[in-house]
């Protein structure tokens, strides 16, 4: 087929809920990139030329966008960018790709242990929390600094060069984390479902906080990657990993009013918002419906892990784009014929009339098969035009 | 349903409590007791499978029938000397994995069905199932493990649960994110599932069946 469209015109597209040349696709690649290209850990965090060098090696599986691993300058900075990262994550990673090493994963232990301290103190109380993995205090303090401060101009110099080179948009420039997918790291999961059912006023109490604090931390991560310059670095990715199984009450009182006030405030300060909501959100598709209220038309688009797309389509398609969802298992386990099969039912279901991103389920398992997920950028070419 | 196992379904934890101490004081069997909190917390379980209740609730449920069981304990110790447990299930996330929550749910929810859960942790070498096995003769191996990186992981633990002459005794189910989308067989375990309160009941059927 021929494409008469850029990459991102082809996206905005999508996001405007418009019809493109063709459907646009993008396997959100994060830590295969690097291993498919030897890189270790180490290189991949810390070393971003060689990380851009090894996506531009690695173009025939990105599709019409690529990740620029904001979630690395998280992992590096100090004072608690999407806070997680340094608080719960395995730190012996970074020599080796895995099996020696590891990605990143994370420790469920109950970090935060009094909701009012933080309340008080703020996040110094988890940061510096004795139960926090301790090779997060072997590195020192001058390092943690020039992380948080100087190496993000680095690396958003790296990857605005790498954009205006291969003309391929970012996913995102900026990253927040939900309260609770926050919470479900710094208490539990256990220990997150007993606060929401005997003590909520302090769920509510510190989402309040976190949200504000993310959703700024995440506007200026995208001012410095080149929001309004770089195609994509306008994007905030809003994620939501947690908790899995969250009742319509639950949903209702402690995860939506939150999410869409951040939504609300990223939009309203010119930003685009990239839900990237896991676990099977279809029971809250009704309330999902409200995404948009308020709010101008091609701002939002909700990128699903294991939500039915086919119901995603028939009660959010007039009002968001949708991105998603090749099953994990699949690109590991499957073949190409068993991935360009569920892509073109994807595509049946979602992709009438545009606003639809074809992609994997989550990120794509460093461990995929390549020519599983080229088979996704290809199906997006064989069964997508519009 | 009594009050009690109504209350236990209404995942009212103070009604339960009151109830139980109502109970105790008015000296009903312990074990009755136990049983009607079970029964509330399967009617929980009935409803998720029905999809009318969520995880969420279901953990709920089972931290409520916990703080039951508590109050209740000292009775039932006295009264059967250990005799409620349904069967010994060894869990462990395997190795190169850390991740606790799902198999920390599955731990609770068994321990609430009745089952002596020893748990090996996170990151767990195919060395220390086998010896856990050995150690702790369990009728049940659980494997947890989220990432796809795990699930040949898991393939090799039950390989070295076989090659130490160990895999006839226990019946291995293996669970997490993903695992449930893995034919079983592929990693040689006798279940695999994402979904944990059918990981419950199919080791309820298996240990009935041994009964």
């Amino acid at each position: 087929m021929s494409e008469t469209m850029t990459r991102y015109e082809r996206l905005l597209a999508a996001w405007e809920l418009r019809e493109a040349d063709r459907v646009p696709v993008a396997p959100i690649n994060c830590y295969i990139i690097p291993y498919l290209e030897g890189l270790s850990i180490r290189e991949m965090f810390l070393e971003p030329e060689k990380l851009a060098r090894a996506t531009a090696s690695c173009l025939d599986i990105c599709g019409d966008e690529v990740d620029p691993n904001i979630t690395t300058l998280d992992h590096l900075s100090l004072f608690g960018k999407s806070g997680w990262d340094q608080a719960t994550l395995d730190w012996r990673i970074w020599d080796d790709f895995p099996p020696k090493g590891n990605i990143p994963s994370f420790y469920e232990k109950t970090i935060l242990e009094d909701y009012d301290d933080v309340m008080n103190r703020g996040f110094s109380t988890i940061l510096f929390n004795r139960r926090i993995f301790k090779d997060v205090f072997r590195r020192s303090l001058s390092d943690f600094l020039y992380y948080e401060f100087e190496y993000p101009k680095i690396y958003s110099d790296v990857w605005r060069k790498f954009v205006e080179a291969y003309e391929i948009p970012l996913l995102m420039g900026g990253r927040a984390c939900h309260p609770l997918d926050l919470l479900q790291y710094y208490r539990g999961i256990n220990q997150l479902t007993e606060d929401i059912f005997e003590r909520p006023e302090k769920v509510h109490e510190i989402s309040e906080l976190m949200i504000e604090y993310e959703s700024v931390r995440a506007m200026e991560q995208a001012m410095i990657m080149g929001a309004g310059e770089v195609p994509g670095a306008e994007i905030i990715f809003f994620v939501n990993g947690g908790p899995p199984g969250m009742s319509p009450r639950i949903f209702d009182e402690f995860f939506w009013p939150y999410a869409k006030r951040a939504i609300d405030n990223f939009v309203k300060r010119g930003f685009r918002v990239r839900c990237h909501w896991d676990n099977d959100l279809t029971p809250h598709l009704k309330t999902m419906k409200h995404i948009t209220d308020g709010l101008p038309k091609g701002k939002i688009l909700l990128d699903l892990e294991k939500t039915d797309m086919k119901k995603a389509k028939e009660i959010l398609g007039d009002r968001v784009c949708l991105l998603g969802n090749v099953p994990s298992a699949m690109l590991v386990y499957g073949t190409p014929e068993d991935v360009e099969k569920h892509c073109r039912k994807l595509i049946e279901d979602c992709a009438e009339g545009g606003g639809f991103v074809l992609s994997t389920e989550c990120e794509t398992p460093w461990d995929s098969k390549r020519e599983n997920v080229r088979a996704i950028v290809e199906a997006a070419e064989k069964y997508g035009a519009y | 349903m009594g009050k009690l196992s109504d209350s236990i379904f209404a995942l009212n934890k103070e009604l339960v409590l009151d109830a139980v101490r109502e109970g105790l004081n008015a000296g009903r069997d312990a074990l009755d007791l136990i049983e009607e909190c079970r029964a509330g917390l399967q009617k929980v379980g009935d409803e998720f499978e029905r999809g009318n209740m969520f995880l969420m609730e279901l953990l709920r449920s089972a931290q409520i029938f916990k703080e039951a069981a508590k109050l209740i304990a000292p009775k039932t110790k006295e009264k059967c000397q250990g005799k409620l447990v349904k069967g010994r299930v060894l869990l462990g996330t395997v190795s190169g994995d850390v991740h606790d929550l799902g198999k920390g749910i599955v731990s609770t929810l068994l321990e609430c069905a009745g089952f002596e859960i020893i748990d090996l942790g996170v990151d767990v070498s195919q060395n220390d199932f086998v010896e856990g096995i050995r150690n702790h003769g369990p009728q049940v191996v659980g494997m947890s493990g989220l990432l796809t990186t795990s699930i040949p992981v898991m393939g090799k633990t039950v390989q070295a649960i076989e090659e130490a002459g160990l895999r006839e005794k226990v019946k291995v189910i293996a669970g997490g994110g993903v695992v449930g989308e893995v034919d079983a067989s592929k990693i040689k375990a006798d279940f695999t599932t994402s979904n944990a309160n059918e990981g419950i009941r199919v080791i309820e059927r298996w240990l009935a069946e041994r009964a």
